[in-house]
């Protein structure tokens, strides 16, 4: 039995007559301490996927198993951390991860959990920071923030929901490198949604294609087998990368062009008309 | 410091004030000089001119309660104002001040009641002399139009009567049945009806002429005037200073009392029979009523800046109850869509509601509680209470108060009902996967993260009770500065116009700076760097 399970799960919105099936019939199963990477076109549905995941939504029908356990609602034992930060922008970079300690570690002592804090905050490098708002912070340092926050729940699966998608190239590719760091010191069941291949290579260990929604599902996945740690500076020159790149790339653009070519099949047609200047010399003159 | 300075500057919202001090640094004199031509001197010009259009069209309007205040009249009433304050706090002090200290001030009081006698006598006389230069000069201009006006009065009679002597004649020739004979006899009497008429418009234009030289100011006379009341107005200040001081004094009367009694306890000891019980019941009398005097206080009356103060500590208790009330009402509106139908009837309908509705509502209410204010525990509670029991808390404060909850409540209300229900659906997201409890989802995310706009209500909220507290006043009588316009609305003094425009200032000086009070606390719990509006 794996340790998450997603069985034909399928969820839609909108009511009966006007309904848009997100995900149809996904299935997918996570071992423990397996870092996947969910890759996907922008609209197919990733991020429905890591809040069914997370138990911010119900599948329609279907389930999700964690441990074998039916998940119902969400919890700090999967640790989400959303695209958008969601840090609380009244509270300090201190006070946004001291809320999480606070209600997860209840029994914690003050100066047990200012030193707990302390620690995941020198550990994605915001030290000296403390005190700053949100808005004080870069965009790298607030995805920091809010991946420290959610470590420090110490959660069991860790729920990426493109992490990185918002931030400059170079601060990317540093968080990137930081928070596969931070896996490796201390593994973790992961899985990070993205629209990168390159990033996905770089960090999972196995990489799970989304088809084009609507109705999307996971397609087949892609077994990364490069060793850790790996260094991005070799690895454009490693052919094993370059080859999985490529393949997941292939792979990416061919279901998307099927999904497009099914998409003009049961479109409307439109009259190949063009409209025509019917208005005389003088008339446009005097207008 | 130059970036502190400039931060504070900013959150309280003096942003004028910025390149004041980036010029003291030094920084780009030439756009921060541009700055303070456009943010600081082109106000001060746009008001000196408004004083410059009040002061030159006020004296041309001419109302029945006398002329509209210049400026300058209006400062004078400021300053009388402010005055009237100053001295009743020195009588005051006056009252309770005993030993060396009441002798010495005593003396000085003294001293300036003598010196001030020889220069009432010169202002007197001053005056004198002004009424009389006053009169020969009015009666130099007066007299020629007198002459002019007897004159033309005599004329004007001796030819009404010609021409009715001969139209009588006329009648008496006019032949029966000669139609047009008759219409042109009609006529004639017609002209003479008119011709009489003008001749009396005349003559009251000549009086109004008079009317008008008698009435017009005499500047030395008002100078002298002016300088006189002055001086009365001490010396009453003075006397009254220095019966506060003498046998006025709280002091004084309870050394007098007490050797009375002492007098009394004396005789007492030989006394027998009737006497004994008469001299013990005078005893009791007296006992009692040393006991009243060690207690009394000056009976001061209501100055403007005590009536400013009572009227800011009832804008404040009327919106503290209406942020009691609104903050959570509001809270549970965001909250549940379903309580909002509840409640949007009653906002809708009690919203638009005038003060003037309110107030008498109130009044009827607090008054069916509170029907003994002398014997009620409340108003006995409010009278001991520190810095604001000398405010003598009455009903018509507590109504007024009310008045200014009903009326202010309401933007508070939808400004928290809306920054509740607009939070962040991501901030819900992280109180989900944390499971936070209701409170702590209410404590830690929803109400922080609704805190800028329940300031921005707030802010609506208090300048609105500060609008509606002024009419609550004027209408409850409750001591303020509502009362004190209509004490001078009613009173009709020379001055009682100036004083009420002074209190157009003092009211708008006041709503301005709870206005910034506000906008310093709305900045301050607001989180993201979009300014409040100022």
């Amino acid at each position: 039995m794996a340790f998450i399970e997603l069985d034909n799960v399928s969820l839609g919105f909108g009511p009966d007559g006007d309904r848009t099936e997100v995900l149809t019939d996904v299935c997918l199963e996570v071992e423990e301490n397996e870092f996947v990477a969910v890759i996907g076109f922008s609209g197919s549905g990733k991020s429905t996927l890591i809040a069914l995941l997370a138990g911010l939504l119900l599948p329609d029908s279907g389930e999700v198993r964690i441990h074998g356990k039916v998940q119902t609602e969400p919890g700090p034992d999967r640790g989400i951390m959303f695209q958008n930060y969601s840090l609380l922008p009244w509270l300090s970079v201190y006070g946004n991860i001291e809320l999480a300690v606070k209600q997860v570690f209840p029994e914690m002592k003050t100066a047990e959990r200012k030193q707990y804090i302390q620690r995941y905050i020198d550990m994605v490098n915001l030290t000296g920071a403390e005190w700053k708002k949100p808005h004080e912070l870069s965009g790298g340092m607030r995805q920091r923030l809010s991946l420290a926050r959610t470590l420090s729940m110490q959660p069991e699966v860790l729920l990426l929901d493109e992490p990185l998608s918002a931030l400059d190239a170079l601060t990317r590719s540093q968080l990137q490198d930081e928070i596969t760091r931070i896996w490796e010191e201390d593994r973790r069941t992961v899985v990070m949604i993205t629209n990168d291949v390159d990033e996905a290579v770089l960090m999972a260990d196995r990489i799970v294609p989304l088809t084009p929604g609507p109705n999307a599902t996971l397609g087949q996945s892609f077994e990364v087998t490069l060793e850790r740690p790996r260094d991005r500076t070799t690895l454009n020159f490693n052919p094993d990368f370059k080859h999985l790149r490529n393949e997941v790339t292939e792979y990416m653009l061919d279901i998307n062009r099927e999904a497009k070519e099914l998409r003009v099949a049961d479109a409307i047609e439109l009259p190949d008309i063009q409209p025509i200047d019917l208005t005389t010399p003088s008339g446009r003159m005097a207008s | 410091m130059k970036y502190k300075l400039i931060k504070a500057i900013d959150v309280a919202g003096l942003t004028f004030l910025t390149p004041v001090v980036r010029l003291c640094y030094g920084e780009e004199p030439k756009k921060q000089l541009q700055e303070i031509g456009r943010f600081i001197v082109v106000p001060l010009i746009a008001f000196a001119v408004f004083v410059g259009l009040w002061g030159a069209i006020a004296p041309r309007h001419k109302t029945k309660s006398g002329e509209v205040p210049t400026p300058l009249v209006v400062w004078d009433a400021a300053s009388s104002i402010w005055r009237f304050h100053d001295r009743e706090a020195d009588k005051e002090d006056a009252y309770g001040l005993s030993g060396k200290t009441r002798e010495q001030k005593l003396a000085i009081v003294e001293k300036r009641l003598s010196q001030l006698e020889p220069l009432e006598t010169l202002a007197n006389q001053h005056v004198k002399e002004a009424n009389a230069a006053r009169t020969t000069s009015v009666e130099e201009l007066v007299g020629p139009i007198l002459t002019q006006y007897e004159k033309l009065d005599a004329e004007f009679s001796a030819a009404q009567t010609e021409r009715e002597a001969a139209l009588k004649r006329d009648a008496g020739l006019l032949a029966s049945a000669d139609r047009a004979a008759r219409e042109a006899y009609l006529q004639r009497v017609r002209d003479h009806a008119a011709k009489t008429e003008a001749e009396r418009e005349q003559l009251k234009e000549l009086k109004a002429e008079e009317t008008a030289i008698r009435a017009e100011k005499f500047p030395q006379l008002v100078n002298a005037l002016k300088a006189q009341t002055r001086i009365a107005e001490e010396r009453q200040y003075l006397g009254k200073l220095s019966e506060q001081l003498g046998h006025g004094n709280r002091t004084l009367k309870l050394d007098e009392q007490m050797a009375q009694l002492r007098a009394d306890q004396v005789t007492f000891l030989s006394a027998e029979g009737d006497a004994a019980f008469m001299l013990a019941q005078r005893i009791v009398r007296q006992e009692a009523r040393i006991q009243k005097t060690s207690e009394s206080t000056y009976a001061k009356p209501w100055t403007l800046p005590m009536q400013i103060y009572r009227s800011l500590a009832c804008v404040f208790a009327g919106f503290l109850i209406g942020s009691a009330i609104a903050i959570p009402i509001g809270v549970l509106c965001g909250l549940s869509k379903t309580f909002m139908a509840a409640m949007t009837p009653f906002i809708a309908l009690f919203k638009p509601v005038s003060p003037i509705v309110w107030l008498p509502i109130a009044l009827i209410i607090v008054g069916g509680f509170i029907p003994d204010p002398d014997k009620h525990w409340l108003i006995d509670f409010l009278a001991n209470l520190p810095l604001l029991g000398w405010m003598k808390i009455n009903p018509a404060f507590i109504a007024s108060a009310i008045t200014v909850a009903l009326c202010s409540l309401w933007a508070t209300m939808t400004n928290t009902a809306l920054g509740v229900a607009s939070i962040d659906k991501d901030h819900l997201n992280v109180a989900r996967v944390l499971r936070l409890g209701f409170k702590d989802r209410l404590f830690k995310i929803v109400i922080p993260s609704s805190l800028p706009l329940i300031f921005a209500g707030l802010r609506i909220s208090l300048g609105v009770g500060w609008m509606v507290l002024i009419a609550a006043e004027l209408l409850s009588s409750s001591e303020g500065i509502g009362k004190f316009v209509w004490d001078q609305f009613n009173n009709g003094a020379s001055d009682s116009f100036a004083k009420m425009m002074v209190v157009v200032f003092v009211v708008g000086l006041i709503g301005l700076v709870l206005d910034r009070i506000m906008i310093v606390f709305q900045r301050l719990v607001s989180f993201d760097d979009a300014a409040a509006a100022i």
